[in-house]
């Protein structure tokens, strides 16, 4: 009875104490976000001044760029980017374990790229740093790992929050893309951090909206047609954005190690020169998003600055500096919605609404083909406006953007600049635990062909062994998959000498520890019989092969004991 | 027993280190929130003072007609100091200047929600409506200016308003709203020249002339050698009917200002050529009236002989017979009474309309006869 008691009181007391924490969270993500975007105008102030020359828009970003370079090279490795794609790995894979030094470097590089005028967002990294946070303090508090992984998307909610002065988007946002569950248990503890967050951030500056937008309604029904152009344009952009970002970035990749140093100041370069073509892509840019918002660009400038940012941010980005692209969607968002506006009232037949609604409507539609957050594109747009007139056009423009975007990038920005890093997030299924997983029918006895091994030989060991397939590489670095076909084929072609690691393909069908049973089964039947299990945070690390006859096994295994119970 | 109390004290060491981690956690939330606002609070102070050079720049740009440049700079000043009113009212007026109304008006509107009681937001949207031709906005914004308080003296700028109104309610010819406006202004006008100069000329504008006459006398007698106020007072004498009281005021009007040559000569020709003017003689009197007979009958004439096809010249013809007639009938002696008078202006206003109508311009002889025959037909002086 003594013993009841005691237990529910602790358990009584580790929720009071993680709601605590949650609020002292919230507060701390806030302020964190609070002191980034402060330092970021500091540091362009100074950097820039007020009307700043030729010579320093051109030098200035590569410069910094250098210095930035040699810390994400030498003592941040894993802050460059966005911020949100490691908090996922971090939720999913790491049980919410932040390294202190993380949101301390993301601060650093943070500021200073995007204060040196990189076209890159604010939001991803406050993300980082306010999830980063979360788990120091949740380490610090000696709390178990449950709990500190379950900090980890207060702290993330509670920092954007504040960075976009958004509660509710920051909840949503956290709930579907870090977390990728909108009915995930921490529903509580985001809202309570992200209020928290908003007070503390309001308290200091001010209750200002980060854009000043009329009020915007549909002024005719047929301008239901031009917001469903808008989401077509919107999910062209969208593809243009993600595909050239990953084309670009696997680019930089491919380039040697020892050139990573440098790479951010080659992209310092390129926006040195894109900013003194036009200094309104610096940086974030929310002041040009307001005025497209307000009517305030032409049609003409606006169409511009919607192609310069889209093609800075991917250099930005790409070249390996430290920002996010949740920022410069709605920037380019605003300047394609604002063009497109400009445009329909210039050649619809019926009246419409002000160019604004379409910059508005458009930064959504951005946002929901880019970052495929479509809840909260929607609800981020109503919190700006505080006003659900526009909704409609909205969730019309976002949901075309957001399918065609889904149709021909089927993995979303976030995961597929993760999978660039070798590091695979489970899907909703495996995230959700399923009863069966590859883990449950893998074998982790395995042999290797060497990948020095010439072809000759291998088609030998692979005429001596029989097998549907042979692994390359070792077991820390699985360089593919070949089958006996294969290197006949080879054999009889001019690689007959040439070594298996010279010519086998890299991409491989492979399942994770994690998946569920029916997924292993479909990725199975997609190879010759053997499905390598790989690590989610490393794909060339192997963790075993699942073949028809291990999965047999332990269907024989489990009749076996299910007998043994009987007979008993 | 003492494996209990072992127990007991494990679990209030745990207690006891996480309050004070608790507690740590706070001072630090607690101190970081101080630190927070004052970093903050100083780039606030920069964005403001930003915001202020934007704003001094953005208007030195305006001044020179640099409109585009004035346009960016005061944005940045809007946006880096989103609280001061001023910059965004400068910014909204840069945006009417290059006649980008939707812009400026929408601008406004937002300052307008925060301080529906700006009179002179009201009133910069009253202009907007007023370039975009918006009568019944500009109406509505200009009765807020109107209306609202004022900083200092209400009077003054609130006349300005008004007088601001009227000036556009007379170029939308809106001349009846005009008048009330122009009553209720110049009931409540101060006793000085130039105010009653100013509504003088507007009642003018608007048509009431008698008005307008009223409150330039009253201006040239706090004030008796304005140039403009004399014009003005000798075209509504004029308007009016009251030729010998435009006389006196053309008299003292400079010679070389403009505006006065034309009715300067038809007030001569109407004053020294009426038969019915007061205190002359019944010779004069008969002159007169044989000389604008005369001056009819040779103007008839010229018309009949100028075209061969003349539109009516079966009516001129007869009018022709008339005034023969009229001639024929007139008494030897010179006294002539008044139903002859009034005859006689009646037959030489048919001829000089018919000869207008028929003949091309009119001259200022034509044109002062006219101006007699009208004067006896309404009975003014």
């Amino acid at each position: 009875m003594t013993t009841k008691k005691t237990a529910g009181q602790l358990r009584l007391r580790e929720h009071q104490l993680f709601l605590i924490l949650a609020i002292v969270i919230g507060i701390l993500a806030g302020l964190s976000a609070v002191l980034f975007t402060v330092a970021i105008d500091q540091t362009s102030y100074r950097l820039f001044g007020l009307a700043p020359s030729r010579v320093r828009l051109l030098a200035i970003p590569p410069l910094i760029s250098l210095v930035t370079g040699i810390l994400l090279a030498r003592l941040f490795p894993d802050v460059r980017g966005s911020g949100v794609p490691q908090t996922e790995a971090a939720y999913h894979l790491a049980g919410g374990a932040i390294p202190a030094h993380v949101p301390i470097g993301k601060f650093i590089t943070g500021v200073l790229c995007i204060g040196s005028g990189h076209s890159m967002g604010r939001e991803g990294p406050s993300v980082q740093i306010g999830a980063g946070l979360a788990s120091v303090v949740g380490r610090w508090l000696g709390l178990p790992s449950r709990r500190v992984r379950e900090l980890v998307p207060v702290g993330a909610a509670g920092a954007l929050a504040a960075a976009f002065n958004t509660p509710v988007a920051a909840v949503l946002f956290t709930l579907e893309e870090i977390i990728g569950d909108l009915n995930a248990t921490l529903l509580g503890s985001a809202v309570v951090a992200s209020v928290a967050s908003v007070i503390v951030e309001r308290s200091i500056l001010g209750n200002e909206p980060l854009f000043h937008v009329p009020a915007y309604r549909l002024v005719h029904p047929a301008e239901l047609l031009a917001y469903a152009a808008l989401g077509v344009v919107g999910g062209v952009l969208s593809l243009l954005f993600s595909k050239g970002l990953l084309g670009l970035r696997a680019l930089f990749l491919s380039l040697p190690a020892r050139s990573r140093i440098l790479q951010p100041a080659i992209g310092g370069l390129v926006i040195g020169v894109v900013l003194v073509l036009s200094p309104a892509i610096m940086g974030v840019g929310y002041e040009y998003v307001d005025q497209a918002l307000n009517g305030g660009l032409l049609l003409r400038t606006m169409a511009v600055l919607c192609l310069l940012k889209l093609g800075a941010t991917i250099v930005s980005y790409a070249s390996g500096n430290a920002g996010g692209i949740f920022g410069p969607s709605l920037y380019i968002g605003a300047m394609a919605g604002g063009a497109a506006g400009m445009l329909v009232r210039r050649i619809a037949p019926f009246p419409t609404a002000d160019p604004g609604a379409y910059a508005l409507v458009g930064m959504g539609t951005l946002f929901a083909g880019i970052i495929r957050a479509p809840m909260t594109s929607v609800f981020m747009i109503f919190e700006i406006t505080q006003d659900y007139q526009i909704l409609v056009p909205l969730m019309l423009a976002n949901m075309l953007s957001f399918v065609i975007s889904r149709r021909y990038q089927p993995v979303p920005i976030y995961h597929a600049l993760l999978r660039q890093d070798g590091v695979h997030l489970p899907s909703a299924a495996a995230a959700l635990g399923s009863s069966r997983t590859a883990r449950h029918v893998m074998r982790a006895e395995m042999s290797f062909i060497s990948p020095d091994s010439p072809v000759e030989q291998a088609w030998h060991r692979a005429v001596e062994y029989e097998a549907p397939g042979y692994l390359v590489g070792t077991p820390d670095h699985l360089l593919g998959v070949v089958t006996r076909e294969q290197l006949e084929r080879w054999r009889s072609s001019e690689k007959s000498s040439d070594p298996v690691g010279a010519v086998v393909d890299g991409d491989f069908v492979h399942v994770h520890p994690d998946h569920p049973l029916d997924v292993v089964l479909d990725r199975l039947s997609e190879t010759n019989g053997l499905l390598p299990v790989v690590s989610r945070t490393n794909i060339r690390r192997i963790e075993g092969i699942v073949t028809p006859e291990t999965i047999l096994a332990i269907r024989n295994r489990r009749l076996d004991n299910a007998s043994g119970a009987r007979s008993q | 027993m003492s494996r209990s109390t072992s127990k007991d004290a494990d679990r209030g060491a745990l207690i006891h280190r996480e309050t004070i981690q608790l507690v740590v956690l706070l001072c630090v939330a607690v101190a970081a929130i101080f630190a927070t606002r004052a970093v903050a609070a100083n780039n606030h102070n920069i964005g403001v003072r930003n915001a202020a050079e934007w704003y001094r720049r953005g208007e030195q740009f305006v001044a020179a007609g640099r409109i585009d440049e004035a346009i960016d700079a005061l944005r940045r000043a809007t946006v880096r100091n989103r609280e001061n009113r001023v910059y965004m009212v400068a910014l909204a007026r840069a945006l009417a200047l290059k006649a980008d109304y939707d812009s400026a008006r929408a601008l406004l509107l937002t300052v307008r929600e925060r301080a529906p009681e700006d009179a002179q937001v009201n009133l910069d949207l009253a202009r907007l409506a007023a370039a975009r031709q918006d009568v019944t906005e500009a109406l509505r914004f200009y009765h807020d200016a109107l209306y609202a308080p004022w900083p200092g003296d209400q009077a003054e700028p609130r006349r300005a308003v008004r007088m601001e109104l009227i000036r556009f309610l007379l170029t939308h010819r809106e001349w009846g709203r005009a008048e009330s406006e122009l009553l209720a202004a110049a009931a409540d006008l101060p006793d000085d020249a130039a105010h009653h100069g100013q509504v003088g000329e507007l009642f003018a504008q608007a048509g009431d002339d008698r008005n307008a006459l009223l409150h330039f006398q009253r201006a040239l007698r706090l004030d008796p050698n304005q140039s403009e106020v004399l014009a003005g007072a000798a075209n509504a004498a004029f308007r009016l009917g009251q030729y010998a009281l435009a006389q006196r005021y053309l008299h003292r009007v400079p010679k070389e200002l403009d505006g006065v040559q034309d009715i300067r000569e038809t007030v001569e020709l109407v004053l020294s050529r009426d038969p019915s003017a007061a205190r002359i003689g019944a010779r004069e009197r008969r002159r007169r009236l044989d000389a604008d007979l005369a001056y009819a009958q040779r103007r008839l004439a010229d018309c009949l002989a100028q075209h061969d096809s003349v539109p009516s010249p079966v009516v001129q013809s007869t009018l022709q017979t008339e005034l023969h007639a009229f001639e024929r009938r007139l008494p030897a002696s010179a006294a002539l009474d008044q139903d002859t008078i009034e005859s006689g202006l009646d037959l030489i206003e048919r001829v000089e309309q018919d000869v207008i109508a028929s003949c091309g311009p009119a001259t200022a002889v034509d044109h002062a006869l006219l101006l007699i025959a009208k004067a006896h037909e309404t009975g003014s002086p």
